[in-house]
């Protein structure tokens, strides 16, 4: 099987990463990798819970030269921590805060390591393309956490793929700064490895205010990319603050409006590429969403449909893997998107399916029925949160709240909670489309929506 | 030693006027099901009790801007008590408030 250089080829002298007013060049970099490494006692697995960005990728790398599996939980939940620990077991905690950031397993702290630096002249480790470096979930349509393993050389290439596309549109190699969970497949690839892998600079800040973003772009030198959210683009818009000139926009996890995608070429003056992916698929497509609405896949991905399912092939992935979305394909590598499945729902990036979501709130002990739904005014590019119509005569809505929070992402929590005496269901046991819009428009027609 | 600061101004002498225009624009943004009044001053903002999440401390950054033009950074670490609660909220607006 073959293998590739742990790290990319390019001059050990150029600046890699910006932290804290500091440069740190790729040579640099590439010996914190290779100390880490020595130092990391031998584990098949650790759970990278790195606060900052080059902190992350440090650990991220000096795993992988240790040919250990990084695991990325999605999100900080002890819930969601227990059910990962149970499944990914003899996990070491990686991470560069003082306290622990997980009870209960052991702690490694990555950035304050007292171990002699790797010599020079250390070979660059060469890794197998089949290596599984890291295991993302998602939270899966049955609400448990399903992991997903990539290797560290079809990552590259979906990657590398990307970068063509990205570093094109802006004109040349960028500073990255990203404002997504470095933990999520979108953050992983857009502000971790496309610097990394692709010759740009990466930015150990995760900015979240528009003031944050704004200083985040000032520190990094020209040309940049900002890599973004649907919803957090349309904030950082909204608050109307000057920013430094941005080369590229990169914006994924969920639709861009094509308003929201022209509002940004207009205000800031550059391009705006949207991505199509998931975590299962990582980058798959990409489009300039104010030009053309038509999807061109990443590399050497083709897509295939087959039963009424769209598939996609190519070296990014060991076996086909299935699209969560209706697809009309013009050629093997141009596709629309027509609609997300129809149980499919989308909030704040997040996914989930509406059956999951119905059954968590029915099984809620003293919810005798219950109902999710999309109110009504949202478009499917904005936050729009699910509302939930349900019959618990001895509960409040505190409690439902608090029962479902065990269970759900807190994106999913229904607001409002509107309860109600029944829910007229059909001999079949189904609450019709029209009943919920009767429903919708009785209750919830005249709300304003965030 | 902010925050020290930040805190005795909310304890000593909480703007009760700023602090219930606050709460009724915190639920009008976020279309919270909840009555402003049943915002408790002193308890957490963000977490469990108001359901309240990041995409919402975003929505308020946003409306606190365009309402007393006051921009929320998080370069230090003072946000988790400045979103602790309503009250201290309020306090580090009213310091702040430029409208």
């Amino acid at each position: 099987m073959n293998s590739l250089p742990l790290f990319s080829e390019i001059d050990p002298d150029a600046n890699f990463a910006h932290r804290h007013g500091a440069w740190i060049s790729r040579g640099q970099f590439h010996a914190a990798v290779l100390t880490l490494a020595a130092a990391l006692p031998e584990r098949a697995r650790v759970l990278n819970m790195c606060h900052d960005r080059y902190w992350f990728a440090v650990s991220l790398f000096a795993a992988i030269a240790r040919g250990s599996l990084t695991v990325l939980p999605n999100s900080a939940a002890p819930e969601h921590l227990a059910a990962v620990a149970a499944e990914q077991t003899d996990l070491l905690v990686l991470g560069d805060q003082d306290a622990p950031p997980v009870a209960h397993l052991p702690y490694f702290r990555v950035d304050t390591v007292a171990a002699p630096p790797a010599p020079a002249g250390t070979p660059i480790p060469m890794i197998p393309f089949d290596q599984r470096v890291a295991c993302v979930y998602t939270s899966g349509t049955t609400g448990t956490p399903t992991p997903h393993y990539k290797t560290f050389g079809r990552l590259r290439l979906a990657v590398l793929a990307g970068a063509e596309r990205l570093w094109h549109a802006a004109g040349a190699p960028c500073s990255v700064v990203g404002t997504s969970p470095i933990r999520h497949m979108y953050g992983l690839e857009a502000s971790v490895l496309l610097p990394l892998f692709a010759g740009g600079r990466l930015s150990a800040q995760i900015p979240f205010f528009p003031l944050d973003i704004a200083a985040s772009l000032a520190e990094v030198p020209a040309p940049r990319l900002l890599a973004i959210t649907p919803f957090h683009l349309r904030k950082l818009l909204e608050a109307d603050i000057a920013l430094p000139p941005v080369a590229a926009i990169l914006s994924a996890t969920a639709p861009l409006s094509r308003e929201l995608a022209r509002e940004a070429e207009h205000r800031l003056g550059c391009p705006v590429i949207e991505i199509y992916g998931s975590t299962e698929t990582g980058q798959l497509a990409m489009r300039a969403p104010c030009r053309d609405d038509v999807w061109q896949c990443l590399g050497a991905t083709t897509l295939e449909t087959h039963e009424g399912e769209t598939w996609a092939h190519g070296p990014a992935y060991p076996t086909p893997q299935m699209l969560n979305d209706m697809i009309a394909l013009l050629s093997p590598t141009t596709f629309r998107l027509l609609d997300r499945k129809a149980n499919m729902v989308n909030v704040a990036g997040k996914r989930s399916s509406l059956s999951f979501l119905n059954a968590t709130l029915a099984a809620l002990p003293g919810v005798e029925d219950a109902v999710f739904c999309v109110p009504p005014g949202g478009t499917d590019t904005d936050v729009g949160r699910l509302a939930a119509f349900v019959v618990a005569p001895t509960l409040d809505r505190k409690t439902i709240l608090t029962g479902l929070r065990a269970h759900l992402d807190p994106v999913f929590l229904p607001r409002p909670i509107v309860f109600v005496p029944a829910l007229p269901r059909d001999g079949n046991g189904k609450i019709l489309a029209r009943t919920l819009s009767a429903l919708i428009d009785q209750h919830l027609g005249g709300r304003k929506r965030p | 030693m902010q925050i020290m600061e930040l805190h005795s101004t909310a304890q000593t002498t909480p703007d009760l006027a700023l602090e219930k225009e606050m709460a009724a624009l915190i639920v009008t943004a976020l279309n919270l099901d909840i009555a402003p009044e049943a915002i408790v001053p002193e308890e957490p903002l963000y977490g469990d009790k108001l359901g309240i999440d990041s995409i919402d401390i975003l929505e308020i950054a946003l409306v606190v801007s365009k309402q007393y033009g006051v921009q929320m950074k998080a370069d230090s670490e003072d946000n988790a008590h400045i979103f602790g609660s309503l009250r201290a909220l309020t306090a580090y607006v009213g310091e702040r408030r430029v409208k």
